[in-house]
């Protein structure tokens, strides 16, 4: 009985020493990947440096950690697009990069490490977190309307070929009217200038709008406003992301479909039709207590990207 | 007349019994067919060692290699067990042979809320409290300088295995506690009365009367820590690199079907259903395991 109990206790410190084993061995690895043994050697003279005093407590030797949003996301498909950090050989995001699935995780993850950065759509920017200027522009609804903000993308509203519910067009064109736009414009995205004004036949009747999450926060707002001019009008808002916003408006499950992306060919090709409806500029964010950058040119934010520069001190 | 209307009756209700029987037999044959019937092939598309043994996870350039993925859960859930057995086979001890029944009263409820708060509110306590603590300690000079972990980040596979492990200690402290209860009185009394003390009693005689109960509880928390996927998503960090350390992070099957089911399409989605595929697999073995000792308790 004994040998027995001795046998499973051995058996039980056996199990667990290699599943620390498991976990530990992978640990020495990690020195011998490029990224951290490329950290190491920037560590020391960068330590001597002088150039800390001005950043204050900030410590600029520590690494980036770079946060991106999932693979397919409609941000992240802008984002890499516009740096470069997609070329010809596709996308090239560092495997070190952590991956994050929604706006506000990312927002979450930045503003709880101080050496994160990350991006975010710039209507949902907040104080936790801080914008850097992109090549000496801030981000904001001027600079992206008028171009000197490059991180930009459109918000689109598809439909399946041309809308046939009197209801769903009456609100695309309230959505394109002077008055939709201006709510575009208010809740920090870009609007067009000089739409017409709304002049509807406010018809009666139900639709369904879904997609992009992204997309989402805006569209509430249009439809508050339709709706305070049309209270006969039942629109539903479903919020789930921009590849089921068009494949939802292709198959009919939305009368409208959100993108917060261009389409991609084969929608269109399937009949998918997009309109913009305003534009929304990319925010690089960082944490607060990062005082050493204020600035990023686009190609010092394809570096930290691609892992090329791992460290903030490296830029 | 009377007689065979009851047994109409009862015919009746047997087929009723009988129909909510097949409800959730028929759901599991569904999903093996959703998943096997999607997934095989898509296999077969991307090459059964290119998707199983790739090192790269790379959609947009058409790459898809879950092996970081596979090891990543592997590690995750080894770290759970690491973590949560220990700390819930002697607190299953304690609940069953030490405690007071005073302070099982309050022991037990606080042991079944932690089984019900909803993993996504552990994630979140994660997210905002324990990886920003990690990330201070990894800063400290004792951290950097003795024990020379440099760069190590808040979001990583310790993180991950440590949150894990609390979240399987309701399951490992119930199983383990129960098998515990059910060992026959005469073996503590028999030991008793040959001189060994209450401690020894426990650990010498109980326990490993209890062995294939613990051995149960053990094996329901790894099926319940390789299947977690909220608050592995966001404390884990969720690189697509092989697991780089103790403290870096790293991505499980779980989490790559979550984070990138949304927007995918194409081969892209499709290779999410194989890895949907290997996890049902990793999950059929534990079953089996768990089946494997269950049966040879009761040859015993």
């Amino acid at each position: 009985m004994k040998r027995k109990i001795a046998l499973v206790c051995a058996a039980a410190m056996a199990l667990s020493l290699a599943a620390c084993g498991s976990t530990g061995s992978s640990e020495p690895a990690s020195e011998s990947t490029p990224a951290s043994e490329s950290v190491a050697t920037e560590e020391t003279p960068a330590e001597e440096a002088p150039a800390e005093e001005a950043a204050g407590d900030f410590d600029a030797t520590q690494a980036i950690t770079v946060v991106t949003r999932e693979d397919g996301s409609g941000t992240r498909g802008a984002f890499i697009e516009l740096t470069g950090v997609e070329d010809d050989n596709g996308d090239n995001t560092t495997a070190a990069a952590a991956t994050q699935n929604s706006t506000n995780a990312v927002m979450t993850t930045v503003a709880n490490d101080e050496t994160a950065i990350g991006y975010i759509s710039l209507g949902s920017l907040n104080n936790e977190v801080k914008a850097v200027t992109v090549a000496g522009v801030a981000p904001s609804a001027e600079t992206v309307t008028d171009g000197t903000y490059t991180l930009a993308r459109p918000f689109n509203i598809v439909t399946n070929g041309e809308p046939t519910d009197e209801l769903a067009i009456d609100f695309i064109n309230y959505c394109m009217s002077a008055e939709g736009q201006a709510i575009a414009t208010e809740e920090g995205y870009v609007g067009a200038e000089g739409a017409a004004a709304f002049e509807g036949t406010l018809p009666a009747g139900s639709i369904t709008v879904g997609g992009s999450s992204s997309v989402s926060p805006l569209m509430e707002k249009l439809i508050e406003g339709y709706q305070a001019l049309n209270a006969e009008a039942s629109i539903e808002l479903l919020q789930t992301d921009s590849t089921i916003g068009v494949s939802g408006a292709l198959d009919g499950t939305y009368t409208i479909g959100m993108a917060s992306r261009e389409l991609k060919d084969e929608e269109v090709a399937s009949g998918a039709t997009a309109t913009v409806l305003a534009m929304d500029g990319i925010a690089v964010i960082v944490n607060p207590a990062n005082t050493a950058v204020d600035d990023l040119s686009i190609d010092q934010i394809r570096s930290i990207y691609v892992g090329e520069v791992t460290t903030w001190d490296a830029l | 007349m009377k007689t065979s209307s009851v047994k109409a009756k009862e015919k009746v209700m047997q087929w009723v019994f009988t129909l909510c029987a097949c409800v959730s037999i028929l759901a599991v044959a569904l999903i093996c067919l959703f998943l096997f019937a999607n997934g095989l092939p898509t296999l077969g598309k991307i090459g059964p060692l290119n998707f199983l043994l790739g090192t790269n996870w790379k959609p947009g350039n058409d790459l898809y290699g879950i092996l970081p993925m596979i090891l990543g859960s592997i590690y995750v859930t080894a770290g759970a067990i690491v973590v949560g057995v220990p700390v819930g086979l002697l607190t299953a001890v304690y609940m069953s042979r030490f405690a007071s029944p005073r302070i099982n009263r309050v022991l037990l409820p606080a042991v079944q809320l932690l089984a019900g708060i909803p993993s996504v509110v552990y994630g979140f306590f994660g997210m905002v409290v324990l990886v920003p603590a990690i990330q201070q300690v990894l800063k400290t000079d004792f951290v950097r300088k003795v024990l020379h972990i440099n760069n190590g980040k808040g979001m990583s596979l310790f993180t991950a295995s440590l949150l894990l492990g609390i979240m399987i200690l309701p399951t490992i402290i119930t199983v383990s506690k129960t098998s515990l209860d059910a060992v026959p009185e005469s073996y503590y009394e028999g030991s008793l009365a040959l001189g060994a003390t209450h401690e020894r009693s426990v650990f010498f005689t109980l326990l490993p009367a209890a062995k294939s109960g613990v051995m149960s509880a053990v094996i329901l928390g790894i099926g319940r820590a390789i299947a977690e996927t909220m608050a592995v998503v966001m404390v884990a960090g969720n690189q697509t690199w092989m697991p780089q350390g103790l403290f870096q992070g790293l991505r499980t099957m779980t989490s790559n079907i979550v984070i990138e089911m949304g927007y995918a399409a194409g081969l892209h989605r499709e290779a999410l259903i194989a890895t949907g595929v290997v996890l049902f697999v990793f999950i059929l073995i534990i079953n089996l395991c768990f089946s494997l000792v269950k049966g040879a308790e009761k040859n015993a």
